[in-house]
């Protein structure tokens, strides 16, 4: 086996292990950090495929940002001896959680077949996940893209604001 | 082979450089504050109490190990290792010196020469917080799960404003790589100034500087182990070498803001107005060796600078920390990045 091969299977094992247990973790804050595991194997994975920059954005954002914010919530709203049982107990979750499972792993099974046509068809690009050929495509071919994404981030901050004001009202009232 | 035995030998070195500044640090910062508070501080221990900080690992290393009845023994141990690995990772990408050429192999003063070695700091920096919250949440005490939260709010505030002052640079020197922005900074500036970042970007140092305060938990922005208000914060319960690594981390992360302000602002290894490859000749030993001690020199002053304010400033109130971060150097971190884009345009078509 490759050293390249055997890169990729320990850290696409470990996502894996990590995943399952993100599910599986009784307390919600060690479901977090399982799910810290998974983002940082994805990131290894993404430098295995070429793409350092796709790589630090996994960690930088999803990582860094987003994850914190989980487990900010989770450390404010929460107690160290709480455990999850009631929440990984209710039917209509497991009932949820299960359907969108399912129809989640249909999804990629209906994608897989086209990834490998693009995979096998696409000439790979000499300067693949350079920041330059990354901001290229971004700004150019994709900046209608780009721009309707920024928007929608507008909006949403605009919501939280028109929330949180509101939510100030009643408390002085 | 050899290239391998070559990255080995920089990476031990620069491992153990860090240490060895962390653990000088440990001494300064006491011996800096008896300066400032105008009395002897420790003095016992070797000349000057140099030998302080080996005492202090000997004491730290030989206490009891104690982990408290209630808390998550798991997160408990795992918080300071998720402290140190992100502390100590953070210098790879930091050129330490120009390079040497030895048989004409040429060997770059810096562990790994990445092109994305910006975007690295910002992921690194953004992973720091895993390990104090953790450790304040594993505790399972008030204190220290009030200190994790002040902790993961005030690093989340000023990531943003931290990383917006270094884009400044990165858009002035028009590339990710530190090296080569190092080497951008040779020469000089409007005819009469050093081809520095900081003359570049003075508010974007001055932002940068304030964030980095706020990221290292440094006073006067230390509210996540404000003693006076919960004990000592998201490590009150930690003790023995658990707290060391902890303590240890803080001074490592100065040592590395120290270089990255170095890096961006001050011209790496440059002197001002000399050209030192020229001078010593490019790729010789005595050239890597004297860029390598002016690349100290600077770090050192930016570590005493962290000691001095650390001791003149008070502590920032929580709703002051929040308001500064959001509400001035948001704004204005974008406002430099305005400015910067604006200038390069202007400069793009002027110079065509």
């Amino acid at each position: 086996m490759a050293i390249g091969d055997l890169y990729f299977w320990i850290f696409a094992g470990l996502a894996l292990l990590a995943g399952i247990r993100v599910i599986t973790s009784k307390e919600a804050i060690y479901s977090a950090l399982w799910l810290l595991t998974v983002f940082i194997s994805l990131s290894a994975l993404y430098i295995h495929l070429r793409a350092p920059m796709i790589a630090i954005f996994q960690v930088t954002i999803y990582a860094g940002a987003i994850l914190v914010l989980i487990i900010f919530v989770l450390t404010l709203l929460t107690r160290p001896d709480d455990k999850m049982g009631e929440f990984q107990h209710n039917v209509s979750f497991r009932g949820f959680g299960a359907l969108t499972g399912i129809l989640s792993t249909g999804l990629m099974l209906v994608m897989i077949t086209g990834i490998t046509e693009i995979v096998k068809k696409a000439p790979v690009p000499a300067d693949l996940g350079s920041t330059g050929s990354f901001a290229k495509y971004l700004l150019n071919n994709y900046l209608i893209h780009f721009e309707i994404a920024s928007v929608l981030l507008l909006a949403a901050l605009i919501c939280a604001i028109y929330i949180a004001k509101k939510d100030k009202k009643a408390v002085t009232q | 082979m050899i290239d391998l035995i070559i990255a080995l030998i920089k990476v031990v070195g620069i491992w153990s450089f860090t240490l060895g500044v962390a653990a000088v640090m440990t001494w300064v910062e006491r011996r800096g504050a008896a300066l400032i508070q105008d009395r002897p501080g420790p003095n016992r221990a070797g000349l000057f109490g140099i030998l302080q900080p080996v005492c202090d690992g000997i004491k730290l290393f030989t206490k009891e190990n104690i982990v408290p009845e209630k808390a998550d023994k798991v997160l408990f141990n795992l918080g300071p290792i998720m402290f140190a690995i992100p502390a100590f990772s953070a210098f790879a990408v930091i050129p330490f010196g120009d390079r040497i050429i030895i048989g004409g192999k040429e060997i770059l003063l810096q562990i790994s020469n990445i092109d994305i070695g910006f975007l690295y700091i910002v992921a690194l920096g953004s992973l720091a917080v895993y390990g104090v919250i953790i450790g304040g949440w594993g505790s399972n005490n008030k204190y220290s799960i009030l200190g994790g939260l002040r902790s993961t709010a005030q690093l989340i505030s000023y990531e943003v404003p931290w990383g917006l002052a270094l884009l400044g640079v990165v858009l002035v020197y028009g590339t990710f790589n530190l090296r080569e922005i190092a080497l951008a900074q040779q020469g000089t500036f409007l005819g009469i100034l050093p081809n520095w970042g900081v003359f570049h970007q003075p508010l974007g140092f001055i932002l940068f500087m304030v964030a980095a305060y706020a990221e290292a938990n440094r006073v006067p922005f230390d509210l996540p182990e404000a003693e006076s208000e919960i004990v000592s914060g998201y490590h009150t319960e930690y003790g023995s070498m658990k707290l060391g690594v902890y303590l240890f981390g803080e001074y490592v992360n100065i040592t590395t803001l120290s270089a990255l302000t170095v890096t961006f602002y001050f011209g790496s290894w440059h002197l001002p107005y000399i050209n030192m490859a020229s001078f010593l000749g490019d790729g010789t030993i005595i050239y890597g060796i004297a860029s390598f001690l002016i690349f100290c020199l600077k770090v050192s002053f930016f570590l005493w600078l962290f000691v001095w304010v650390r001791w003149t400033v008070p502590r920032f109130r929580y709703d002051q920390v929040m308001k500064l971060g959001w509400k001035s150097l948001i704004p204005l971190a974008l406002f430099n990045l305005f400015i910067t884009t604006l200038f390069i345009q202007i400069k793009y078509y002027i110079g065509g």
